[in-house]
């Protein structure tokens, strides 16, 4: 992996959303941004304009002791052949985000599952009705504090 | 040389048993255990096993695998399809138990809490014996005048 790609596109980023990086990491040739929310979707758009254009993946994860939520856009790069992996911290209490729909349409369907399995709202995204779940009344089910044995117990095993 | 002749039917039972029609419904493993069936290997073209397009067409659902909340509605959809003598055939500990998703938030746990199973096959997947255990099984009921649902 040719460190040089990596630095131009440190660079490139960096020079303009300083504050907004939080931390950049290169690892075994993967990128690994932290960035704050208010600033992802304008850097997101940037790391499409540098190459990356193909989106994997949106996936979430529950920090909940923090009190929040992480969501990582997992980005290729199909002439630098680089992986760049985004990260953003929101709160668990109001998990609001602006969708990506506008750069990528392919995170619609993401969307839609991190919709219905962490209850995060994405802001601009057309459709976020279920997706694998049929009338779901509990909390999203991802969420750490879902007790998925309880709530088994409950539904398939009480009397 | 009789032996070589084709046997006469005896009766409806008789008939019917030796053409049985499926509709799969796919769900997992088991229908991984299956596909010898389909293949030339255990080829189940020789007991008049036809894996058929519509439920319309199909006396026989097998449920392959476990069952999710959202599949089990659809299942019941196939079901309600079938023509009268249907027969249900469940594949595997999942549709049975739960089998490793016993604590799954979104697999049913019990397939005959649905619709109902004449025929339950063990394992984790089953092997094809047993699956071909199981289908001469039902082809002697059928032939011995159970008639299904």
């Amino acid at each position: 992996m040719a460190t040089d790609k990596l630095e131009e596109i440190k660079t490139a980023v960096e020079s303009r959303f300083g504050d907004s990086i939080l931390s950049f990491d290169t690892k075994d040739g993967r990128i690994v941004l932290k960035v704050s929310a208010q600033a992802s979707h304008e850097v997101l758009s940037l790391l499409k304009d540098l190459g990356f254009e193909h989106l994997s993946d949106v996936t979430g994860t529950d920090y909940i002791k923090d009190g929040e939520f992480e969501i990582a856009y997992h980005l290729w790069s199909h002439a630098k052949k680089i992986r760049a992996i985004q990260k953003i911290r929101i709160s668990r209490e109001s998990p609001v985000v602006k969708s990506i729909v506008d750069l990528w349409p392919g995170a619609q369907i993401h969307e839609r599952e991190d919709h219905e399995l962490f209850g995060i709202d994405f802001v601009g995204n057309p459709d976020l009705s279920p997706l694998f779940l049929e009338d779901w009344k509990e909390i999203p089910p991802f969420r750490k504090d879902f007790d998925t044995r309880e709530y088994v117990k409950r539904r398939y095993y009480g009397d | 040389m009789s032996k070589l002749l084709p046997r006469p039917i005896r009766s409806k039972g008789d008939a019917a048993a030796n053409s049985l029609w499926v509709i799969n419904y796919f769900t997992a493993c088991g229908f991984m255990e299956l596909l010898p069936w389909v293949g030339s290997g255990y080829d189940m073209e020789r007991f008049g096993i036809l894996a058929v397009a519509t439920p319309r067409h199909a006396d026989v659902l097998i449920v392959a695998g476990y069952v999710t909340e959202k599949a089990v509605s659809r299942i019941k959809r196939i079901y309600d399809q079938m023509a009268s003598p249907k027969y249900v055939m469940a594949l595997g500990s999942c549709p049975m138990t739960g089998g490793m998703y016993w604590d799954s938030y979104s697999t049913v746990k019990r397939i005959d809490k649905y619709i109902p199973v004449d025929l339950w096959v063990l394992g984790c997947p089953p092997k094809p014996e047993n699956i071909g255990h199981g289908i001469v099984m039902a082809m002697n009921a059928i032939k011995g005048g159970f008639g299904g649902h």
